[in-house]
């Protein structure tokens, strides 16, 4: 019996090995978390590279060539080395995008490393990812560090100054989830501030399953913190804001790194008023200033337009600006082979305040975007508006948490 | 001293949330001898109806109380006639696998239907704070220790009181025994199933209010209702009631005093010592190694 | 497929001949030309995803037949084996990292650890039965997981642990993927062949018997914790090797990934869809179900999120509802019995039975004896100050109306129950005097029992079962098996040898019983009214048989409520009520103690015959 389902499955395999597809189209991987724990928002960044592909098509693809794009469903690392695997063998990519999750990226990097198959990371923001020395990794998107260092600075840069105090005197807390993205954020958060010489009075690790969260609220409640930067996702989210409001816990200024911050469903779910005033530093959001993000608007219409929602988050937007980063420097290649990519992404030259996230773009030798820098939101009358740096601004910065 | 009271507070409100998933999930393995590993995931169920009921019919989630209670009985009776009882006799090995892809199932069914969004219930008013002397609790939080205590008084009344609780409780005592009496024991375990369901109905209408819904939502509380249960002594409702209360006092000052991160810890050591040390629970309610 | 190649098969003389002749078996061809598949069909396809594709079948088809060791044979149902498999990875890596250690010195390292580890889990949790054990095991692998997270200074915490890409076969780390697939084989040939040689020995047949009935297995002498020890210890070696492998495989490690409830879950699923307790069974549900969810996923994965997870989940419940024996467990026979069919070496005849132990010691002397043995139940009193002796050589019949405290005797002097107070001593050949602690070291000590509500082992068959007891004076599958045979022959079970016990009728399971016991090769045979449902005639077979047995040098005694048979065999008589001894000696005077009778029949009787 077994004989004849390997012999089915090898055929149904070998098959599948060998897939008749158009002859000039440029085949790319698209390997994103499309089902389990992780789809929501693998989906959403998924559909910023959807559209940057069906724009580029559009006007006329790569070269006169069509794209085409193979996707790759990875749950977890073992599912994201065989999606890997299967991309840039069996499907043959010349190139492969994702991956939104940090460990997904990890484990799928190193297969297409060792594949010599070029990848581009439009979403996952593991430090890592781009310091391991490989030759194929390229990310457009900032990092963890570059996310820890804009949330400590902005209490100096921003947050001091619009309460009026030295940043000195702020008592700072650190509250994560303990997963991959709260420790390795709040890790960078904690050098940073120490660096900085910020007055650090509570580092708080807790479980995203937690389902009370009060303990961790009395804690910065008895530290008297001032200042509480939290790198989170949606439910511990909204469940610390619940529960802050009714201790009676009214730090000066609360500050997400992205995560459940950005989330219209986390703001309804805890109620406009509520997260009145909350920070946050994530990928650029939907209101931002167009002229420090020039297309943001374009691309907000043209998401509507296919998928009949507003967009979700930002990860579709950032995927969307380095999806057209990168397919650029393909279009400027000279052929597909991963040395001719690299050389094109090498020489990529886009100033800052020139893409719909207001990123630029120049490449280090480890394949890192240095001009990406995510800026500082904050939720106002239940939308998340841009207020820092000022030329990105549509919002002056209040202070506080919750309405009066 | 301040903190210490807000925090037994807080844990003794968590223990009352605790106690309705986990009196269910007692009688549940009490009388039918069966772990379900489904469990969260009824509650899960629960919520996102109490959501849609809310959504669709304005029904406040307290009102869904009672349809909730209803369903989720009949989604109890209907687990247990048609996967559990065909499995009474098999190995436990098989009941445990029975319950885990029930629970596989209904998560992705979940995730297939509502996505992997989260879904808040809105519940004017219960989510107000209460001040006592200075302490912090929700109106929710009081519904839920005042119901957590009128659900097992009132079990414990159905149980000494109506013929039918008592049947139950021969049941649970001696299968055999029973039978011969002419109890019909598939009917009660029907029953019995469909109880321990219909707690969770209740937590679902409690809970929503609380927690948002996700296709997830009941792996958060299963495996703390799992300690609940071991610690009070796998049978008995008070047991898990005290049990819960414990549980929820534990989980609240260890996550102050040692680590937020770490209280899992303590209690899962909790209880894997007292599965080793008094598998009868903390009490003496019951007997975990027969 | 299957790899359960009949029992009895040992090489003889020769080990070229013998290993032409084991491959000579259909079983053994046809089960290595279909493990064979799994590393023909990645070289001749020669696509990296299709290596991928078996790799991961290798890995998982491994850790579930590791699981199965401990879930399947002795049916202790952990759902918390990533706990070995992410320490494996974890130590592996950590070698790597801080001392430059190959992996393939560090993956022992990491087995080693493993080991310890499941001792440490494994003693205290195997006390706990069926559900309780599960939720241990879970408990376990949860505080692992989250003491990882927590001291990220060591273990990299969530951020993960990134393994070096440096290639070459000392770092285990390749270009060529096909490398990936000659380890992953090896380690999966590795623990296929050690799950095989497990249920084809001792240990196998032990770990059977402690799952089926912990109670019977003590009684032919199996410390019931030591042989789950053993079994626990080898699965998380085994699922410790494919974790160091795997961490290199996937160059990154995560507390999330290494620790996973839901991967515990699932290597205890394809065990359970292959067949529980089998050889194959876990490779073949490996087999099933992997590539199906790797092609769904392809299919249905992006379209409609969640719908695969559902998918599986009700076939998970169907299974349980119509398959629960697995695919081996339903289907194996009939595919093994096809097998049979193709051309090739068969089982070999029976050999020859290993010669009896002797019994030494003089006739007539003390054997065992009881010291004023108080049994307390509560308030109850079941055992009051009983002394009883026992002499080599002798038949001691003990009798007593029901509820006398018969049973609870012999339960203390076959060590199943302690004393609330007095002592037990046995005298060994010698004469010196011993008081073993646990009932399997009665039963090592030759103190057999049976039991009066009978203890087959009910999933095997009658042959096996006796040589389960046969097994502690032999270790060799061969000798227990010829040894067996000679006592089924003996006690007259020879023509139902092959039938499985739960199908016997109670008269024949009596005899299994005795059958069982006497395996054991005891000096002191406990018979707890082994009489009871048979009819005349084999009343009388078994009152001759008892008389053989003794005639061979063992000491008897004997419960019995058959009062005609235990008078004509008993040497000596001893009388039991309320716990008491209340006469003892030949047996004609017994009888016609007045207290016997009222014992029996009640004062008035006595007094209305004027005793």
């Amino acid at each position: 019996m077994k004989v004849l389902i390997k012999a089915a499955l090898a055929a149904g395999l070998a098959l599948s090995a060998a897939p008749s597809f158009a002859q000039d189209a440029v085949r790319i991987g698209a390997l994103y978390p499309f089902s389990g724990g992780l789809a929501l928002l693998g989906d959403e960044s998924f559909r910023g590279l959807e559209l940057a592909i069906e724009e580029r098509n559009a006007a006329g693809g790569l070269n006169g060539r069509k794209i085409e794009m193979v996707r790759g469903d990875a749950v977890d690392p073992n599912q994201a080395v065989g999606e890997a695997r299967r991309l840039a063998s069996v499907d043959k990519v010349s190139v492969i995008f994702g991956t939104y999750s940090s460990s997904l990226s990890l484990a799928a990097t190193q297969v297409a490393e060792l594949a010599g198959v070029p990848y581009f990371e439009l979403g996952a923001i593991s430090d890592p990812i781009t310091e391991r020395g490989f030759k194929n990794v390229y990310r457009t998107n900032p990092t963890a560090r570059i996310f820890a260092n804009r949330m400590v600075d902005a209490v100096a840069e921003a947050v001091a100054p619009a309460l009026g105090t030295d940043a000195k005197s702020l008592k700072v807390a650190i509250i994560h989830e303990d997963s991959l993205y709260g420790q390795t954020v709040a890790g960078y958060q904690q050098a940073r501030a120490k660096e900085v010489g910020l007055n650090l009075v509570e580092t708080l690790p807790y479980s995203a399953k937690s389902v009370d969260l009060t303990p961790v609220i009395l804690r910065l409640k008895s530290a008297g913190a001032d200042v509480v930067l939290q790198t989170s996702y949606q439910n511990d989210t909204v469940l610390f804001f619940r529960q802050m409001k009714e201790q009676g816990f009214k730090p000066k200024a609360v500050m997400g790194a992205g995560g459940g911050y950005s989330l219209r469903d986390t703001m309804q779910a805890v109620g406009p008023e509520n997260m009145e005033g909350a920070l946050n530093v994530d990928f650029t959001q939907y209101r931002t200033n167009p002229k420090a993000a020039p297309g943001i608007g374009e691309f907000v219409k043209k998401y509507e337009a296919k998928y009949g929602t507003a967009p979700r988050s930002g990860h579709s937007l950032a995927n969307y600006m380095g999806a057209k980063v990168l397919l650029d420097a393909m279009a400027s290649a000279k052929d597909l082979t991963a040395p001719a990519i690299r050389e094109a992404v090498m020489a990529v030259d886009v100033a800052e305040g020139t893409t719909a996230t207001g990123w630029g773009a120049k490449f280090n030798e480890a394949g890192q975007n240095e001009r990406a820098t995510p800026f500082l939101m904050q939720w106002q009358g239940g939308e998340l508006l841009t207020v820092f740096p000022a030329d990105a601004a549509v919002a002056e910065m209040k202070t506080g948490i919750g309405a009066e | 001293m301040d903190v210490l009271v807000q925090l037994i507070l807080n844990g003794i409100m968590l223990g009352s949330m605790y106690a309705i998933i986990s009196v269910g999930l007692t009688l549940i393995f009490g009388i039918v001898r069966v772990v379900n590993f489904a469990h969260g995931e009824f509650l899960m169920v629960g919520m996102y109806a109490v959501y849609l009921l809310s959504l669709h019919l304005g029904l406040h989630p307290y009102v869904s109380a009672v349809p909730m209670v209803l369903m989720l009985f009949a989604v109890g009776a209907l687990v247990q006639r048609f996967i559990i009882q065909p499995l009474l006799g098999a190995d436990e090995h098989i009941q445990i696998f029975a319950t885990v892809g029930l629970s596989t199932a209904l998560i992705n069914l979940a995730l297939l239907v509502f996505g992997a969004d989260l879904y808040s219930v809105q519940a004017p008013g219960v989510r107000q704070p209460l001040s006592i002397g200075g302490y912090t609790v929700l109106y929710a939080q009081v519904v839920m220790l005042v119901s957590a205590l009128v659900l097992v008084a009132g079990l414990h009344l159905f149980m000494q009181r109506t013929p039918l609780g008592r049947a139950i409780r021969a049941t649970a005592q001696n299968r055999n025994a029973a039978q011969l009496m002419g109890v019909r024991v598939d009917r009660i375990y029907v029953i019995a199933f469909g109880l321990g369901a219909a707690c969770v109905g209740l937590a679902s209408a409690l809970i929503s209010p609380l927690f948002p819904v996700t296709p997830t939502i009941g792996t958060y509380f299963v495996l703390t209702a799992f300690v609940v249960v071991v610690l009070g002594g796998m049978r008995s409702m008070y047991g898990a009631f005290l049990g819960a209360m414990i549980i929820g006092i534990v989980d609240s000052l260890s996550g102050y005093y040692i680590a937020p991160d770490l209280k899992e810890v303590v209690y899962f050591a909790i209880f894997i010592l007292i599965l080793i040390f008094k598998p009868t629970g903390l009490f003496g309610f019951g007997r975990g190694t027969e | 497929m299957t790899v359960r190649v009949s029992l009895s098969e040992a090489p003889p003389a020769g080990r070229l001949a013998a290993l032409m002749a084991w491959l000579g078996n259909p079983r053994v061809y046809t089960s290595l030309a279909a493990l064979s598949l799994i590393l023909v069909i990645p070289i001749v396809v020669d696509s990296p995803f299709i290596v991928h594709v078996f790799v991961t079948i290798c890995v998982f088809a491994g850790l579930s037949t590791a699981w199965n060791i401990v879930g399947g044979y002795a049916g202790q149902l952990s759902l918390g084996h990533m706990v070995f498999y992410g320490i494996g990875a974890y130590t592996t890596a950590l070698l790597i990292q801080h001392f430059g250690l190959t992996p393939w010195l560090g993956m022992w390292v990491g087995a080693v650890v493993s080991v310890a580890v499941s001792v440490f889990i494994g003693y205290p949790c195997f006390r706990l039965r069926g559900p309780f054990f599960a939720l241990a095991t879970i408990a376990f692998l949860e505080v692992v997981r989250l003491l990882a997270i927590h001291f990220h200074g060591f273990t990299g915490g969530s951020a993960g642990l990134i393994v070096p890409l440096k290639l070459g076969w000392t770092w285990m780390i390749f270009q060529d993927k096909i490398n990936y697939l000659y380890i992953a084989f090896g380690l999966l040939l590795l623990t296929l062949a050690i799950s095989y040689a497990i249920r084809s020995s001792r240990l196998g047949y032990y770990l059977t018997a402690v799952r089926e009935r912990e109670e019977a297995a003590s009684a032919a002498g199996i410390s019931n914790t030591g042989v789950k020890l053993k079994a626990v210890m080898i699965s998380a070696a085994l699922t410790s090797l494919f974790g160091s492998f795997h961490a290199m495989y996937l160059t990154f490690l995560e507390p999330e990934t290494m620790f996973s409830l839901a991967n515990s879950v699932s290597i205890a699923m394809f065990a359970l869809i292959g067949g529980l307790g089998t050889v194959a069974g876990p490779l073949l549900g490996t087999v099933l179900v992997v590539p199906i969810a790797e092609l769904a996923r392809g299919w249905l994965g992006a379209s409609a999120n969640g719908l695969h997870g559902f998918v599986y989940g009700v076939v998970l419940v169907l299974i349980t509802l119509t398959l629960p024996g697995g695919l081996a467990g339903t289907f194996g026979p009939r595919v093994t019995a096809l097998i049979d069919r193709l051309p090739g070496r068969r089982v070999p005849p029976d050999r020859e039975a290993p010669a009896l132990r002797r019994m030494e010691g003089t006739p007539g002397e003390p054997v065992l004896e009881t010291r004023d043995l108080v049994m307390k139940f509560g308030g109850l009193t079941a055992t009051d100050h009983v002394s009883i002796t026992l002499r080599r050589g002798e038949i001691l019949g003990v009798i007593g109306p029901n509820g006398a405290g018969k049973t609870t005797v012999f339960n203390q002097i076959s060590g199943f129950l302690k004393p609330t107070s007095g002592t037990v001593v046995i005298y060994d050949a010698e004469g010196r005097p011993v008081t073993p602690a646990r009932a399997d070291e009665y039963a090592r000590l030759g103190v057999g029992r049976t039991f009066q509500i009978v203890q087959p082992f009910g999933k095997l068959t009658v042959i096996e079962n006796i040589m389960i007891g046969a097994f502690m004076r032999h270790t060799s599958v061969d000798d227990a098996r010829a040894a067996a045979l000679r006592i089924a022959r003996l006690v007259g079970l020879l023509h139902v040898k092959d039938v499985e016990a739960r199908n016997l009728p109670i008269g024949d399971l009596k005899r299994l019983e005795v059958a069982r016991t006497l395996a054991t090769e005891p000096s002191i045979l406990l018979l707890d009214e082994v009489m009871a449902g048979q009819n005349q005639t084999d009343t009388q077979k078994m009152v001759e048989l008892i008389r053989t047995i003794r005639d061979t040098g063992v000491t008897v005694i004997a419960i019995e409520h058959n009062m005609q048979a235990i008078m004509s065999l008993s040497d000596r008589i001893v009388v039991i009520d309320s716990g008491k001894v209340i006469a003892e000696g030949d047996p004609q005077e017994v009888v016609r103690n007045r207290r016997v009778i009222e014992a029996y029949l009640g004062e008035d009787f006595v007094d209305a015959q004027g005793l």
